[in-house]
């Protein structure tokens, strides 16, 4: 009966489709279990600059006594910027600051996704191809990126220059496709720009971030404004008398 | 008329005493066998087995074997050799010195009977580890 | 980590916590009976049951009987309410509930059995089987897996999930947790009991959940040992077989296992265990719920050093022959006994009673001795005799109970370790630290207990300042409502044993005195080390090693003494070893005589708070070996001095006339003679020595061999070889 069912699906070409009759693929690129590696290794040092150790300070004083352990994310945001990526050692390092269990930076390190693991390039390009990004082809703008760096989605290019994630929703749907590049978004994007980006990337520069393809300042309609277009009213503006 | 007498009884009885060697003789047989017969000696084996045939008795009690006085009250089936076991069991009417297609090659072994019950049966030793491992004294 | 610091931090900036810090364990909320709360009445299943606010659905479930499935809650852990199979309807509600986690309010109508309900569960189940292996028939945990009686019970009988390629089942790398658990981290269902275990019970923040979503896994993220004491309950908690005995592993199904209830004798604790056994071997030890004594857990030693029962045994009568031990028949060997038993002068005669001899043949030996003109009886591990000495019960217990040890609000530990000398009292003191604000305090070395504490020094010079009032650890000592010294028995065995016990009686008179403590609240405790020691101080074993060395015995009888003990001493003695292991003890022997091992013997054992506990026979004994008790009794008729008792009756009436609290079976007498042991004290004299206070187990590899079973044991040796193997790195 189950074989009859499949053949129906097959036929029907309903294969492509997710049922609750299959569980999930593993297709993550990340590994939640730590692998000792030459740069990535338990007995490896990991230490705060100096300028960043008075950040932690600061950061620290935000939290109240006993709550300390609130300020994990900073930390370890804070580490990662600093190293690029989140060795182990970074996060025992955050550990120790905090005063909690390794396994507990652990537990928070691998549950978000943008703490990186592994060593990323220098510019880490975050395509978004879900499905507001997918409907206006993001597919080709991730093809593209993939093509002019010379690299596959969750690897980094051979001079170590980019690193490559596809990345669910990103927040910017109304100028999609988008990517994200370290911390600027490139929206409104065509494989066109996209390579003239990554070109410019690859000189050191830093093309200007947010809407490429057209003169939008932001996420406002591509045909123009259709609300709020009156006059910024003046600083008298008040409420109606009768109120 | 001997026979409705009942006299053919008596006949065979006495042949019976005179065949196992006298009345001594036949409490011996008795005490080994529980039973007194007579018959024909057709042969007696290298281990000293005497086998008898008379076909006045019934098929099935018709041959029988005697077993060496070696023995004593230790027999057993198996001290049977293969070679008689054949016409003891009637799977053959030929005794085997009548027999001349028996294969008789040298590399035949000899017959053993089954040593079961005695010192001298198989045992396998055991492979497996034991249960509890006991402790040895350290010298 | 669990222990708010922000409470941590009033208390110490205060002195004393005074807000009341409610947790989730409701065992704390016990303690405050001044104003009885207005009870809530609600409905389940349509029976009124009326609870105390705060209780939450799954409780005042199970207060009318209805039993609510669930995975993650268990009682002794905090509630983590992440499995949802505890959903229930409740009337009016829009969705269901999960009942682990929600307070009860007034006037509810819970409905566990439901349209809704049923449904709820029955998806969660799909959903957790979905992502589970169909590995049942070679999975340890099938016979007793949570999983498998709650989808026959509350699952669907049919599932939607018909993916046979397998193309794309969860599947999760295993871990390696070391040689006593063995992990499957496919079969996890993320219930997390192993980590909040791991966390408020064992101390030992190694174990958590990485990744997210279906990714999540239960683990220690990098490769690590799970290096706690009572790491085996982990298994016990696990709903599924994802942690499951390595030992044990393909060993055997819980239905065709025998189980025997018994008590453990690893340690001075007395946990009650459950010996499963089959075709005459002990195949696992587990634990037995008893409040009073180790709640639901077990200690590692006791629970994984069975296969030592195995190894190692005196399974004949040897007698030495040419100087070599030989083996003999029983007569022989009984009789050779009995000759040198022959014409003894007083105080001839003399007996050591090793960690794990049992009251019976404690009391058979004495009984033996005592005809004999002697005295000479002690034990292996020495307890001071001057002061109250053996005479007075409340000189050698742990007179405040284990059970209270969790509740004592100050806790000072003088020369013990007990997180290895006696883990399930240790697990105590760490409830107590976390959910009462417990201070504690240790004299010794740097120890690692699992909690927050303050180490005082190694000299023992400190009791005398704490007791002057010199230290500032009096502070602490004068505040707190619920002190506890508790001593090591160990560290009584120095050469200055009786001037530290002495000091120690004369601080917790000091501390009565400033403390207004109730009337049942002892300070003074003694924590004991050898499951035998109480018994054999009870029946009064009261010589110590010294007087019989030097009474030069002519026959010296070991009761499975195996420490302490060298040929040197006793040059001239016949020495007769009795005992189940074949350890330092038998190697010096002249005769030996095989005993029968705890789970091989019906016996009596008091643990550490006086409480007389009773194993049984759940194997017999191998080989020629015989209880100990009745190689006793045999020997005294060929020697001519029969004992008057030919079966455990009689003896237990002997026993009875002796001491009536070690049958009295369960219970603990009330030991109330404090004042007198405190007056005593104050004969003793001497000074304190200036050698620093040791411990003999400080850290966890120390802990799994410490007696003639864990020696013998493979896994134990497995287990120092994989702690010293993880110090390394």
């Amino acid at each position: 009966m189950f074989a009859l069912i499949g053949s129906v699906q097959r036929n029907l070409r309903f294969s492509s489709l997710r049922q609750l009759q299959t569980s999930s693929k593993h297709l993550s690129d990340a590994l939640f279990v730590h692998r000792d590696s030459e740069i990535d290794n338990t007995n490896s040092h990991f230490e705060f600059t100096e300028e960043n150790k008075k950040r932690i300070d600061s950061i620290l004083k935000i939290y109240p006594d006993g709550h300390k352990r609130g300020a994990m994310i900073p930390l370890l945001d804070l580490a990662q910027r600093q190293h690029g990526w989140l060795p182990i050692a970074a996060m025992h390092e955050v550990a120790s600051i905090l005063n909690v269990p390794n396994m507990r930076v652990y537990e928070v390190a691998t549950f978000y996704t943008m703490f990186n693991r592994r060593p990323m390039g220098k510019y880490h390009i975050q395509v978004c191809t879900c499905t507001p990004c997918w409907l206006r082809d993001s597919d080709s703008i991730l093809k593209t990126v993939c093509d002019v760096t010379n690299c596959t989605v969750g690897s980094n290019s051979a001079d170590n220059l980019f690193s490559i994630s596809e990345v669910e929703c990103l927040g910017a749907c109304a100028n999609a496709p988008m990517m994200q590049v370290n911390d600027d978004y490139y929206e409104d994007l065509t494989p066109e720009i996209t390579t003239s980006i990554i070109k410019a990337l690859m000189k050191g520069e830093r093309p200007p971030p947010g809407p490429q393809n057209c003169n939008r300042y932001a996420a406002e309609p591509i045909t123009g404004l259709t609300s709020l277009t009156s006059e910024v009213p003046d600083r008298s503006f008040r409420v109606r008398p009768d109120l | 008329m001997a026979k409705a007498l009942g006299l053919d009884k008596l006949v065979n009885f006495f042949r019976s005493i005179k065949h196992n060697g006298g009345i001594l003789g036949s409490l011996r047989t008795l005490y080994r066998v529980d039973e007194l017969k007579f018959g024909d000696l057709i042969g007696e084996d290298k281990y000293g087995n005497k086998y008898y045939e008379n076909n006045m008795y019934f098929y099935g009690r018709n041959r029988w074997v005697i077993y060496s006085p070696r023995v004593h009250m230790n027999y057993d089936a198996s001290q049977v050799p293969a070679e008689w076991y054949g016409w003891l069991h009637y799977k053959t009417d030929l005794p085997p010195f009548k027999d001349p297609s028996r294969p008789k090659y040298k590399w035949m072994v000899d017959h053993t009977p089954n040593l079961s019950g005695t010192n001298k049966a198989y045992m396998p030793y055991s492979t497996v580890k034991t249960k509890i491992q006991a402790w040895q004294p350290k010298d | 980590m669990l222990r708010l610091p922000l409470f941590r931090a009033i208390s110490r900036s205060n002195g004393r916590l005074t807000s009341a810090v409610c947790f989730h364990n409701s065992a704390a909320n016990q303690q405050q009976p001044q104003q009885q709360p207005e009870l809530i009445e609600l409905f389940i299943d349509d029976k009124p049951v009326q609870v105390p606010p705060g209780t939450t659905v799954l409780k005042a479930a199970a207060m009318v009987g209805v039993e609510i499935p669930r995975f993650c809650y268990h009682e002794r852990l905090a509630i983590a309410g992440n499995c949802r199979m505890c959903l229930v309807e409740i009337e009016k509600q829009v969705k269901p509930v999960a009942a682990c986690a929600m307070p009860v309010m007034k006037g509810w109508r819970v409905k566990t059995n439901s349209a809704l309900t049923r449904k709820a569960r029955e998806g969660v189940m799909e959903f957790l089987l979905v992502n589970h292996p169909l590995d049942c028939p070679i999975c340890d945990q099938g016979g007793e897996c949570d999983l498998q009686d709650q989808s026959m019970a509350f699952g669907n009988d049919r599932s939607r999930f018909t993916d046979i390629n397998f193309s794309g089942k969860r599947a999760v790398e295993d871990k390696d947790l070391g040689p006593l658990i063995k992990t499957v981290m496919t079969r996890c269902i993320h219930c997390t009991r192993c980590i909040r275990f791991a966390s408020e019970v064992a101390g030992v923040d190694d174990l958590g959940t990485t990744g997210r979503g279906n990714e999540m896994q239960v683990g220690t993220y990098v490769e690590k040992l799970f290096m706690s004491e009572v790491s085996g309950n982990i298994i016990d908690l696990c709903p599924v077989g994802a942690l499951t005995s390595k030992p044990y592993a393909f060993v055997a199904r819980p239905w065709e296992n025998h189980r025997t209830d018994s008590i453990d004798v690893h340690d001075a604790v007395g946990s009650n265990i459950v010996v499963s056994h089959r075709t005459g071997e002990v195949l696992r030890i587990l634990p037995r719920v008893n409040e009073d004594v180790n709640e639901e857990w077990l200690a590692d030693k006791a629970r994984f050093s069975y296969d030592g029962l195995k190894r190692q045994r005196l399974i004949t009568p040897m007698l030495k022959i040419d100087g070599k031990l030989q083996n003999v028949e029983w007569e022989d060997a009984l009789v050779a006994a009995a000759r040198a038993l022959q014409d003894l002068p007083p105080n001839k005669c003399a007996a050591i009673a090793g960690c794990m001899a049992d009251a019976e043949v404690l009391v058979a030996v004495k009984d033996l001795v005592n005809t004999l003109d002697s005295e000479l009886l002690t034990t292996e591990q020495e307890f001071p005799k001057s002061g109250a000495g053996v005479d007075l019960r409340s000189n050698y217990l742990l007179n405040n109970k284990i059970a209270n040890v969790e509740h004592a609000d100050v806790i000072l530990l003088i020369g013990t370790n007990p997180r290895f000398e006696a883990p399930l009292v240790n697990t105590r003191i760490r409830k107590g630290y976390l959910h009462r604000e417990q201070n504690v305090a240790v004299i010794g070395p740097k120890l690692d207990l699992t909690y927050d504490h303050e180490n005082l020094g190694q000299s023992p010079d400190i009791i005398s300042q704490i007791k002057s009032g010199s230290h500032p650890f009096c502070e602490v000592l004068k505040n707190a409502k619920k002190p506890m010294i508790i001593l090591g028995a160990d560290v009584l065995t120095r050469k200055d044993g009786d001037k530290i016990l002495a000091e120690t009686q004369s601080l917790c008179k000091n501390i009565e005195k400033t403390v207004k403590t109730d009337a049942d609240w002892k300070v003074f405790n003694i924590l004991h080390t050898n499951a035998s020691q109480v018994t054999a101080l009870d029946v009064g074993y009261a010589a110590s090693l010294e007087e019989v060395k030097k009474a030069k015995p002519s026959v010296l009888f070991l009761l499975g003494a195996d420490e302490n003990i060298k040929k040197e001493d006793f040059g001239e003695s016949c020495i007769i070893y009795v005992g189940s292991h074949g350890d330092n003890g038998a190697q010096i022997a002249d005769i030996v005589l095989p005993g029968a091992a705890y789970t091989e013997k019906t016996a009596t054992y008091v643990n550490m708070e006086g409480r007389a506990q009773l194993t049984n026979a759940a194997i017999t004994p191998p080989g020629m070996a015989r209880p100990d008790w009745k190689i006793i009794r045999a020997l005294s008729e060929i020697a001519g001095h029969r004992l008057p008792y030919d079966d455990l009756h009689e003896l237990r009436d002997r026993i009875a006339e002796i001491a009536p609290h070690l049958v009295n079976y369960g219970e603990v007498e009330p030991s109330n003679f404090l004042k007198q042991v405190y007056e005593l004290a104050k004969t003793t004299q001497g000074s304190f020595l200036p050698d620093p206070i040791d411990i003999k187990q400080k850290s966890l590899d120390q802990f799994f061999m410490t007696n003639a079973i864990s020696r013998a044991s493979p896994t134990m040796a497995k287990c120092v070889q994989a702690v010293q193997k993880q110090k390394q790195v």
